[in-house]
C-alpha cells in the first residue's frame, strides 16, 4: 500500500523506486510475492549453533594437516535423531575443505561438464545433397537475366544452405585431472564456508517414509534440494525407499560426486565414510606422480 | 623411435601381470594346468612386484643441511611471517621461470599463502639489494603468485630456502 501510494505522489514508476529503496534501509519483501516454506536463507536467515570446541571429536583427518595450517571443526550432525542439537565434532583437512575459492575453476569445470558429453545433431543440407538442380536453369547468354548454374544455389529459395552446421559434431574434450580435483575442492570448500555442506554419522533413518526425511530438511533449513553422499553404494533400505520418488532429495556414492551436482542442489550432506574417501582420493593428487601410464594399470600404491 | 617400443613393451609387461595376477588370486590348482609339463611358480612373484612403480612421491629422508644433490630441505619449523611457500609435490621450492614473445623474462613464485603483497615486498627488497634496481612484479591474487620481471630463479629459491621454507 505504501508503495502505491508513493508511486501515485511521483507519478512515474522509476524515481518512486528508487526513493523507496534509497530510505529504506532493510531488503523490503513484497507482500504479494508468495515464498515456498523451506526457502534458505529467506526473508529470516537461519542461525546455526556456533561450533562448541569443547565437544567430543568423533573423526580426526587421517592425512596429517601441514603445520601452518589447521583442520576446520564442524557439527557432525544425524539423520535419525529427533532432537535438533548435534552433539559431535568432525575435523576436515584444510587442503580438501579450505583452499582458496577458485571461481573460475568452479566456472570452467561446470562448463566442461556441460559440455563434453554433448553431441550436435544439428545438420543442413549443402548444394550437392538438396534434389535437383543439376540443370543449368536457362542459358548464360542471352535470356537477360543474371547468369545461373542451378536452382539449389544457395542464393535461391529453396536452396541448399552455404556454411550450415554439418552433421553430428562432438564437443568433448577433457579438462586436465589436477583442474577437476581443483575445482571438487572449491566446490567443497565454498560449499562448507557458505554453511551449505553438514556432515552426517550415517544414512540411516528410522522409517521409510518420505515424509519424515521433507520434515527433517525443514526443521534443519536445508533448503528444497539436497545431496546426500555416502561412502559406497550400498546404502541402507529406509534411506533408498524414502527418497526413490522424490527429484530434489538425491542420493549418490562418493565415486560419483561431481562440481555440478554439488552447485546444483542447495544442501549437500556428506557421510564420514564419504569424508573419507574424499579426503583420501583428493589429497594423494597432491603428492602422485604424472601418470606412467593409465591409472587403471596396476601401481604398487594406487589408493 | 626407442622410447615408444620401450613404452609398448612395459605396457606388454604389465599386462602381463595383470593376467598373472588373476591365476595367484584364485585357487591355485596345478594340476589341471592347461600346459602340461609347465610348473607355475608363485615364490617369485615378488620379484614381479618390485618392478611395478608407485604413484606417490616418497618423503625425502632427513638431512642436516644441504644434501648431496644441492637440494636444501625445509626447517623443521616455519619462519614467523605472515605468508608460507609451500614445496611443490617434488619437494622443491616452486619457483619457475618463464618467456614469452622470445625475449620476455619472468620469474614466478608459485603455491603461496597467507599475505602475498608481505612477500612481493620483500622481494622487491631482496632484489633491490641484489641488483640495485627495483624490478617490475606483478601479484595475482587468484591463484595466489607472484611474478617478478626478469631471470631470478636461483637467487629467490636460496633466498627463501634460507627463510626456512
Amino acid at each position: 500500500m505504501m508503495l502505491r501510494g508513493l508511486l501515485l505522489i511521483c507519478g512515474t514508476k522509476g524515481p518512486g523506486i528508487r526513493l523507496l529503496s534509497s530510505f529504506s534501509s532493510e531488503p523490503i519483501v513484497p507482500p504479494n510475492l508468495i515464498l515456498p516454506p523451506g526457502l534458505k536463507d529467506g526473508p529470516v536467515k537461519f542461525q546455526r549453533p556456533p561450533v562448541d570446541l569443547s565437544r567430543p571429536v568423533q573423526r580426526v583427518c587421517k592425512v596429517p594437516v601441514p603445520p601452518h595450517l589447521s583442520a576446520r571443526t564442524v557439527w557432525l550432525e544425524s539423520l535419525s535423531e529427533q532432537e535438533d542439537e548435534p552433539t559431535g565434532l568432525v575435523q576436515l583437512h584444510p587442503d580438501v575443505f579450505d583452499v582458496p575459492p577458485r571461481i573460475d575453476v568452479l566456472h570452467q569445470v561446470v562448463t566442461w561438464q556441460r559440455n563434453f558429453k554433448r553431441i550436435s545433431y544439428a545438420k543442413t543440407k549443402t548444394r550437392a545433397e538438396v534434389r535437383g538442380g543439376g540443370r543449368k536453369p536457362w542459358p548464360q547468354k542471352g535470356t537477360g537475366r543474371a547468369r545461373q548454374g542451378s536452382i539449389r544455389s544457395p542464393l535461391w529459395r529453396g536452396g541448399g544452405v552455404a556454411h550450415g552446421p554439418r552433421g553430428p559434431t562432438s564437443y568433448y574434450y577433457m579438462l586436465p585431472m589436477k583442474l577437476r580435483v581443483l575445482g571438487l575442492k572449491t566446490a567443497l570448500t565454498t560449499k562448507l564456508t557458505q554453511n551449505d555442506l553438514h556432515i552426517i554419522d550415517s544414512t540411516e533413518i528410522p522409517s521409510p517414509d518420505p515424509q519424515y526425511l521433507l520434515d527433517l530438511i525443514n526443521r534443519q533449513h536445508w533448503g528444497e534440494s539436497v545431496l546426500i553422499v555416502d561412502a559406497n553404494e550400498d546404502m541402507s533400505e529406509n534411506i533408498l525407499s524414502a527418497t526413490i520418488d522424490s527429484k530434489k532429495i538425491n542420493l549418490i556414492p562418493a565415486i560419483g560426486i561431481n562440481v555440478y551436482s554439488m552447485l546444483k542442489h542447495d544442501t549437500v550432506l556428506l557421510t564420514i565414510g564419504a569424508v573419507d574417501f574424499l579426503e583420501e582420493k583428493l589429497l594423494w593428487q597432491d603428492v602422485r606422480y604424472s601418470a606412467l601410464y593409465p591409472f587403471t594399470l596396476p601401481y604398487s600404491d594406487f589408493p | 623411435m626407442a622410447a615408444p617400443i620401450l613404452r609398448r613393451t612395459t605396457l606388454g609387461a604389465l599386462n602381463a601381470v595383470v593376467r598373472l595376477q588373476r591365476p595367484c588370486s584364485g585357487s591355485a590348482t596345478s594340476t589341471s594346468s592347461q600346459y602340461p609339463g609347465i610348473v607355475e611358480s608363485h615364490e617369485e612373484y615378488h620379484f614381479v612386484e618390485r618392478l611395478i612403480p608407485p604413484t606417490q612421491v616418497p618423503r625425502p629422508p632427513k638431512h642436516t643441511g644441504p644434501a648431496p644433490s644441492g637440494w636444501i630441505p625445509p626447517k623443521d619449523t616455519l619462519p614467523d611471517l605472515p605468508y608460507v611457500v609451500r614445496r611443490s609435490r617434488m619437494h622443491n621450492i616452486p619457483v619457475y621461470t618463464d618467456i614469452t614473445h622470445g625475449n620476455r623474462h619472468m620469474t614466478i613464485i608459485r603455491k603461496i599463502e597467507g599475505d602475498l603483497w608481505a612477500l612481493e615486498a620483500e622481494v622487491r627488497e631482496f632484489l633491490t639489494n641484489l641488483t640495485g634496481r627495483t624490478p617490475a612484479t606483478q601479484v595475482n591474487e587468484i591463484n595466489k603468485s607472484i611474478r617478478i620481471k626478469g631471470y631470478f630463479d636461483k637467487e629467490l629459491q636460496t633466498w627463501l630456502a634460507e627463510k626456512g621454507f
